[in-house]
């Protein structure tokens, strides 16, 4: 009996003491356990997503391209410190998305070995401090996997130069050098990096850099595939998505459900949001008004961007709006970049214009006269123009104002220069004790 | 043995029979306990000689004995009798429990001990206590019996489990339930696992010294359930059945007004001057009134959602055992129907206890315990449903039909908006204009228009529409097998392992329909069904050691332990649910249907060792260790050391004490760590990445947990100094315990930058303290052999303060409750967890500014004058009066103290008990005014603050509405109940023995038969506390009340038989 209880008692000794307390769970996975990181590519994809509709409302709707009606919405409008009631339903989500982004790229850049996932991580990457330089100015700086909290100068906020020169830069020149021309699944591509380098640049007001970049997207272009379309309307909308003009792209499906929970971006423009019914700013209508009065007949374009009964934009229709993506580079933006620099690279204004052709000509209207349009400040007007008309609802605006110093002139109204950025999550500063701070007028 | 042996003997015993034939005669007759069972193996010595007997299996015995001789009985735990025998033939004999004994067994961890020895603080309730009272479930019988242990009926629905809380909270987020442990296993769930019937005894485990065996699970205290097992002897039959039918305490709320009633309101307070109407339409203003008064068939929402409930129940076990092998056996069924309509709880257990001796050394055994449950839950918010206007019958009869087609009419004459516009949307098969209504149709409340046209309060469909389209259930089983094998070394010495396994299975489900909606909008369907499985497998093998030597009396435990959890379960979330007669999931669509699944393994394993040793029965010490890993933690921190030490002594055995007064001093003391896990998850301490669909297929998304190495055991060290005290031999006995509990290395989720990809991360940082007394006192009143009566009372305080949170100085404030109502909860440094924060009133903004009275349909305007606490001129409610802004401290849900009072009293055949309940001084944030008071329609006129500024113009003092952190929902949370009531009858048993049943009683018993609250209370039930709204964050967040279930008063017969 003994034996048999002494058996007994091995025996499950045995069963138990094999048990160890380092336990995993089967259905997740972590950095450590993973060999294909292209699962964490695709998440960084996934969070951009989530920031798209908050960039979309800066984009616009802070500028003089749409409005807010109901309260406190048109905080948007008043270029004041109240703007932080906003919060919640913008800026926080957008930052939180985009450091979400972030992590997942550090992760790849950090641990895989493939190098076409590092080089997507890393233009999306640069992506996402882009995004958050031109909302917020200076930025805290995350390049690890597995930040640790221990040091709270990891979170202060790094001067916006250092981020482009550190960070942004380098990470689309690394994703020049290794990913491919050729676009795949609309995934990132050597073409949307150097597009974006360019794009980059022109913010910078490194024009000589610009151009250069610019051009070899715009030479390399139709190796990639990429041409404008014949018609402007077909560059939007579902059944538009991954059409020959698009250079990059947040893709965007209805069966996949992003983290940001409220209206989406073709909700807002297209008046279905109760915060704004009527979000179309007369202002944009005034500028085509303008245009078609100059340019020989109805611009093309002005159907596609504007419904003036209902004084919203159908340009992402309702039907199929949760399947909309969301064109983040797109080739007519790069020629109109690419013009830009070139003038202010001191080229000729004919061989400037001559870029604008084939946009112009598209949206039914007559080429630009470089016999009239003489000076290089015409010519920069002229493009500038020709930007906010073909770039309206795409969430250009007014970056671009801020970019092109233009705020005061084209929004009519002097604006402190403090409210050209958009203030930090309330949040962020009370999570880490003021080592974050609030930009200044907010 | 020889031959002549043989005839030796067998001549002695001729003697002896011939010797006694003389004068002798038998005396036969039955031994009975003071509930009229009989005792097996009762002792009978003829005194002064060595004549012996004992009963038999039915407490039967029969002794030859001479006239003028005395017969002694004793048993183990009654009292000595000692009867002269004058010639009887039959003598039956009433054994009383010996109430002086203190050497009454208890089960502590990992064995038991003696009573007089015990140095912790451990309560103990026998199976009978549990059983006399008949509660449907072991928590309701504990209410108000122990010091030190709070338990709160915070739901008050059938079914649903109380708050038990023993001692402080030990934890800031986690929850405060006890470990339970069934007959050493436990198990993973709560006392509502086992039937109250198979009791033998109740152990509560307060204090960290004796909780300590159990290390990082003992924080919140440990019960240690035994159940009963069998004796040796013929098989025993017990059959208990009771039937109670309830209804709620409190018949009539004051602020639940029905049509008739509004109307009334309304004229008399424009005849008074309470209300202003000068600035009213007369025609509109008549129309209002007219519609209140003439609505048909008004049914009082009160009336319709509360009904009268029943309970029946049905319990069969039977026992017994040869030398070798005993056993129990019990099956059982309990049925409830609610107190609200659609509240039920059915359930149907079963337990088996065999225990076997194989041989002289081995000992073996297994417990089963299994049950089945169906719960069946108010599929919405009472708060919601008690809200609705009660301006319109349930189902719509042709007069209610004819009555809103002609109020409509009357309101477009007068200009007012059509009833169909707007809220009636969509083109769902249900949703009828008023004008193509049919009786039986529920009435909703749009249907009578909105405080704007007509009568209804809002747009809503009405409350038996919003319940009819809900449908919420909970099924659970559960089943809990454990084996044991014991051997014995030598004697004193045991070794025994136990290998058992739980596996508890539980479906929660909720479906709500189209129809709820009055707009049909697809987005306010639901279809959830949540799956899971939690299980877990123990192995335990413990060395035991007992021996007195001389005055030395050692035991001595030692053991280890490995658990493993495992919890697997898929929850599926469903929206847009189409209109249906059928709901399955197959009928929506596959992007509307989120699925989440749950796989997690945690491990456990321990060892431990505790000695006991007595010196003399007068000087006690226990020391022990118990050392635990667990899995959940971080790789630096997953083991930690649990030390505990107590002492006691047992004054009045002093040779030099010499006291009749005073009969028992016993001072003890003791301190010891615990540990707890909170509510951390099986991974937290992992950083992990989620799967999730993408654009491009699998994605792994950034880990919802920063990994922390370092993330370890809250710990909890306590200290308690007790003295029990016993007057009069023992008669009245006194327990007094103070402690003091510092828990440290606090769980906390810390605020965190949104860089590192999470709004916030564990870090043990903070430390709470906590102090207590606890008072018991009781009293063998009378005892005398045909009445008796013990009575007992308690009394329990507890304080608790938070003296570190890490690098904060308080954690985020948080507004918890109904839709933003709720108070500011604030935990800082220097005060109590989950202090209520809010903005104090001076009074309601007069009726006479009520803009329009008929919007208002009731009572006030809503708006509350408030304090400008430090007279900037603005009112903030994010800060305190400290930090420059106006909050103060408005309540704390935590009573001052709670106490309950106990007498059991029996004379003759009858017996007559009761229990007290009741706790004073806690508050609740009582949501339910706010949407009752009709609040909503509430608006004062502009010429009340012409300027705008939020200052009463003509006062000049501010006000706000009282949807905002205002003390006017602060309410008394204090009461007391008469929990239990009881009169029993035990029917003689002469009687009943003849027909071969040895006790049978029948009882009446009442519960919550009285229950008072405080004055300014105004809802069904102030021990309500919302806990499941979407938010709640644990004891930082707890003491707001929304449409808690009602108190509920039972009556019960019931009937017990033992055969």
């Amino acid at each position: 009996m003994k034996t048999v209880y002494k058996l007994l008692l091995g025996s499950l000794l045995l069963i138990t003491a094999c048990e160890d307390l380092d336990q995993v769970p089967p259905n997740f996975a972590s950095s450590d356990s993973l060999d294909d990181f292209e699962g964490v590519v695709n998440a960084a994809y996934f969070y951009h997503v989530g920031a798209v509709t908050p960039w979309a409302v800066m984009g616009d709707f802070r500028a003089d391209n749409a409005i807010m009606d109901e309260e406190p919405y048109p905080e948007f409008d008043r270029y004041g410190p109240d703007l932080t009631v906003m919060e919640d339903q913008f800026f926080r989500p957008f930052y939180s998305q985009l450091y979400k982004a972030i992590l997942s790229t550090n992760n790849v850049i950090e641990n895989s070995t493939d190098v076409s996932d590092i080089g997507e991580a890393k233009f999306l990457r640069a992506l996402a401090y882009f995004k958050l330089v031109l909302v917020f100015g200076d930025v805290p700086v995350n390049l690890v996997a597995a930040p640790t909290t221990d040091d709270p100068t990891f979170f202060e906020r790094q001067p916006a130069a250092e981020v482009y020169n550190n960070v942004i830069i380098p990470d689309l020149q690394d994703a020049i050098a290794v990913l491919d021309t050729e676009i795949v699944n609309g995934r990132a591509s050597s073409l949307a990096a150097q597009a974006l380098l360019g794009k980059v640049y022109m913010f910078r007001g490194e024009f000589v850099n610009a151009e250069s970049q610019l051009a070899s997207v715009l030479s390399g272009a139709s190796a990639a595939g990429i041409s404008l379309q014949a018609n402007y309307a077909d560059i939007f909308g579902e059944l538009n998505d991954q059409n020959s003009e698009v250079i990059f792209a947040s893709q965007i499906s209805s069966s996949v459900v992003d983290e940001y929970e409220d209206s989406e971006f073709w909700s807002w423009y297209g008046g279905l949001d109760t915060k704004s019914l009527m979000p179309l700013d007369p202002d944009l209508i005034a500028a085509f008004d303008a245009s078609d009065a100059s340019g020989g007949g109805t611009d093309l374009r002005r159907a596609v961007n504007l419904d003036e009964t209902l004084m919203a934009s159908p340009k992402y229709p309702q039907t199929g709006g949760p399947e909309h993506d969301w064109i983040e580079l797109r080739l007519a933006d790069v020629i109109l970049l690419y013009a830009e620099a070139l003038n202010e690279n001191g080229a000729s204004a004919e061989s400037v214009l001559d870029l604008l052709d084939p946009i112009r000509t598209r949206a039914g209207l007559t080429v630009l006269d470089h016999t009239v349009l003489n000076t290089q400040a015409l010519v920069r007007q002229a493009i500038y123009d020709e930007r906010r008309l073909e770039l309206a609802f795409e969430g250009h605006r007014w970056f671009d104002l801020v970019r092109t110093g233009t705020v005061d002139t084209e929004m009519g109204e002097t604006i402190n220069i403090n409210y050209h950025l958009f203030p930090v999550p309330i949040s962020e500063i009370l999570a880490t004790n003021n080592v974050i701070t609030q930009n200044p007028g907010y | 043995m020889n031959f002549l042996t043989k005839l030796t003997l067998l001549g002695l015993l001729f003697v002896n029979i011939s010797l006694f034939a003389q004068d002798n005669f038998t005396v036969s007759g039955t031994v009975i306990d003071s509930e009229n069972q009989p005792i097996p193996g009762v002792n009978i010595v003829v005194l002064n000689t060595t004549r012996g007997a004992q009963t038999d299996f039915d407490g039967n015995y029969s002794i030859d004995v001479a006239s003028g001789e005395s017969l002694q009985f004793s048993y183990i735990g009654f009292a000595t009798q000692i009867i002269e025998i004058i010639g009887q033939r039959s003598l039956n004999i009433t054994l009383q429990e010996d109430t002086s004994q203190l050497d009454e067994v208890v089960v502590i961890g990992y064995g038991t001990r003696k009573k007089s020895s015990l140095t912790g603080a451990v309560a103990k309730v026998s199976g009978s206590d549990i059983a006399a009272i008949q509660a449907t479930r072991v928590d309701d019988a504990l209410g108000g019996k122990l010091s030190g242990v709070l338990i709160q009926q915070q739901d008050g629905a059938p079914g649903a489990d109380p708050k038990i809380q023993i001692r402080a909270a030990s934890s800031i987020n986690g929850n405060s339930d006890p470990l339970i442990v069934v007959d050493g296993y436990p198990i993973s769930g709560s006392l509502a696992t086992v039937n109250p019937n198979d009791i033998e005894s109740l152990e509560v485990l307060k204090d960290a010294a004796s909780a300590a065996i159990y290390g990082s699970r003992g924080a919140n205290g440990v019960i240690l359930v035994t159940t009963k097992k069998g004796k040796s002897g013929k098989p025993t039959f017990s059959f208990n059945t009771f039937y109670s039918t309830s209804s709620r305490y409190l018949k009539d709320n004051e602020m639940l007004k029905t049509s008739g009633e509004w109307a009334n309101i309304l004229e008399n307070g424009i005849a008074d001057g309470t209300y202003d109407v000068s600035e009213l339409d007369p025609a509109f203003l008549n129309y209002k009134i007219d519609a209140y008064r003439n609505s048909p068939d008004v049914v009082a929402v009160e009336d319709w959602l509360f009904q009268s409930g029943y309970t029946q129940n049905y319990d069969f076990s039977m026992s017994g055992g040869t030398d070798d092998v005993n056993y129990f056996a019990s099956v059982g069924y309990q049925d409830t129907e609610g107190i609200v309509i659609t509240q039920g709880f059915e359930r149907a257990n079963a337990r088996l206890n065999i225990d076997a001796k194989l041989g002289d050394k081995f000992k073996t055994g297994v417990n089963f315990n299994g049950f089945t449950s169906n719960r069946d839950i108010v599929g919405h918010d009472m708060r919601d449903l008690l809200r609705a206007y009660s301006v319109h019958p349930i189902y719509h009869t042709e007069q209610s039909i004819a009555f809103v087609q002609q109020l409509d009419q009357q309101a477009q004459a007068l200009g007012l908006a059509a009833f169909d516009d707007g809220y009636r949307g969509g083109d769902a098969p249900f949703n009828n204009s008023i004008y193509t209504l049919e009786p039986g149709d529920t009435a909703q409340d749009w249907h009578y228009g909105r405080s704007g046209n007509g009568i209804g309060g809002s747009g809503d469909a009405g409350p038996a529409t919003k319940l009819d389209n809900t449908n919420r259930y909970q099924k659970t089983y559960f089943a809990n097998v454990s084996t044991y094998l014991q051997f014995q070394i030598i004697e004193g010495l045991n070794i025994k392992t136990v290998f058992g396994a739980d596996m508890r299975d539980t479906q929660d489900y909720f479906w709500r329909g189209l129809e709820f909606d009055s707009r049909a909008r697809t987005n306010q369907t639901a279809l959830d069904q949540v799956d899971l499985k939690s299980s877990s497998i123990l192995s335990e093998t413990t060395l035991n050691y007992a021996k007195q030597i001389g005055k030395h009396d050692i035991s001595a435990v030692a053991g280890f332990e490995f658990q493993n959890f495992y919890n697997n379960g898929t929850s599926l979330n469903g929206s847009n649910v189409p209109f249906s007669d059928i709901i399955n999931f197959n009928l929506l669509n596959p992007a509307d249907i989120q699925v989440n699944e749950r796989k997690e393994t945690i491990h456990r394993r321990s060892v431990f060792g505790r000695i006991n040793y007595a010196y003399d029965s007068r000087y006690l010490i226990s020391v022990s260790l118990r050392r635990d890993g667990d899995s959940r933690f971080g790789a630096n921190n997953r083991f930690e050391n649990f030390p505990a030490l107590s002492v006691g002594w047992n004054i009045h055995n002093e040779s030099w004490y010499n006291s009749d007064a005073v009969s028992l001093i016993k001072p003890r003391f003791s301190t010891g760590s615990l540990g707890t896990t909170s509510d951390l998850g099986a991974y937290s301490s992992l950083s992990l990445l989620n799967p999730q669909p993408t654009f491009f297929g699998v994605g792994f998304l950034i880990p919802s947990d920063v990994a922390n190495p370092n993330l370890t055991w809250q710990t909890n060290t306590e200290t308690n100094y007790g003295i029990d005290l016993g007057f009069l031999k023992n008669r009245i006995r006194l327990g007094v315990d103070y402690y003091t509990s510092d828990i440290e290395n606090i769980l906390i989720n810390q605020s965190v930058s949104e860089v590192l990809g999470t709004t916030s991360i564990r870090l043990n940082s903070g430390d709470v303290r906590s102090k207590g007394l606890e008072l018991e006192l009781s009293a063998i009143a009378i005892q005398k052999d045909d009445f008796k009566w013990d009575i007992s009372g308690n009394f329990s305080t507890v304080k608790t303060e938070i003296t570190d949170l890490g690098d904060l100085e308080e954690l985020p404030a948080v507004i918890y409750g109904q839709s933003g109502r709720g108070p500011v909860f604030r935990n800082y440094v220097g005060g109590e967890i989950g202090e209520m924060w809010g903005l104090e009133t001076i009074g309601q903004v007069e009726d006479s500014f009520i803009a329009d009275p008929t919007r208002v349909v009731g009572l006030n305007s809503s708006e509350y004058y408030v304090v400008d606490q430090n007279g900037d001129g603005v009112i903030d409610r994010t800060r305190t009066v400290e930090e420059g802004g106006d909050l103060v401290k408005i309540g704390q849900n935590t009573p001052d103290f709670y106490y309950g009072l106990n007498s059991q009293m029996s004379y003759k055949l009858f017996d007559f008990s009761f229990q007290f309940q009741g706790a004073e001084g806690g508050d609740v944030f009582n949501i339910d005014p706010i949407y009752w008071q009709s609040e909503f329609g509430g608006r004062v006129r502009d010429s009340f603050d012409a300027n705008d500024d939020g200052i009463a113009d003509h006062n000049g003092l501010f006000y706000t509405q009282s949807r905002n952190q205002l003390d006017a929902q602060i309410q008394d949370a204090s009461y007391l109940a008469l929990r239990n009531l009881t009169i029993g009858y035990t029917i003689n048993p002469d009687l009943t023995n003849t027909i071969g049943i040895s006790r049978a009683r029948i009882y009446v018993a009442a519960t919550n038969l009285l229950y008072l609250w405080g004055d300014n209370y105004t809802s069904f039930n102030p021990e309500g506390v919302e806990t499941t709204n979407t938010g709640y964050l644990g004891p930082t967040t707890y003491g707001v009340q929304v449409g808690a279930s009602p108190i509920v008063r039972s009556y019960t017969f019931g009937l017990s038989v033992n055969f």
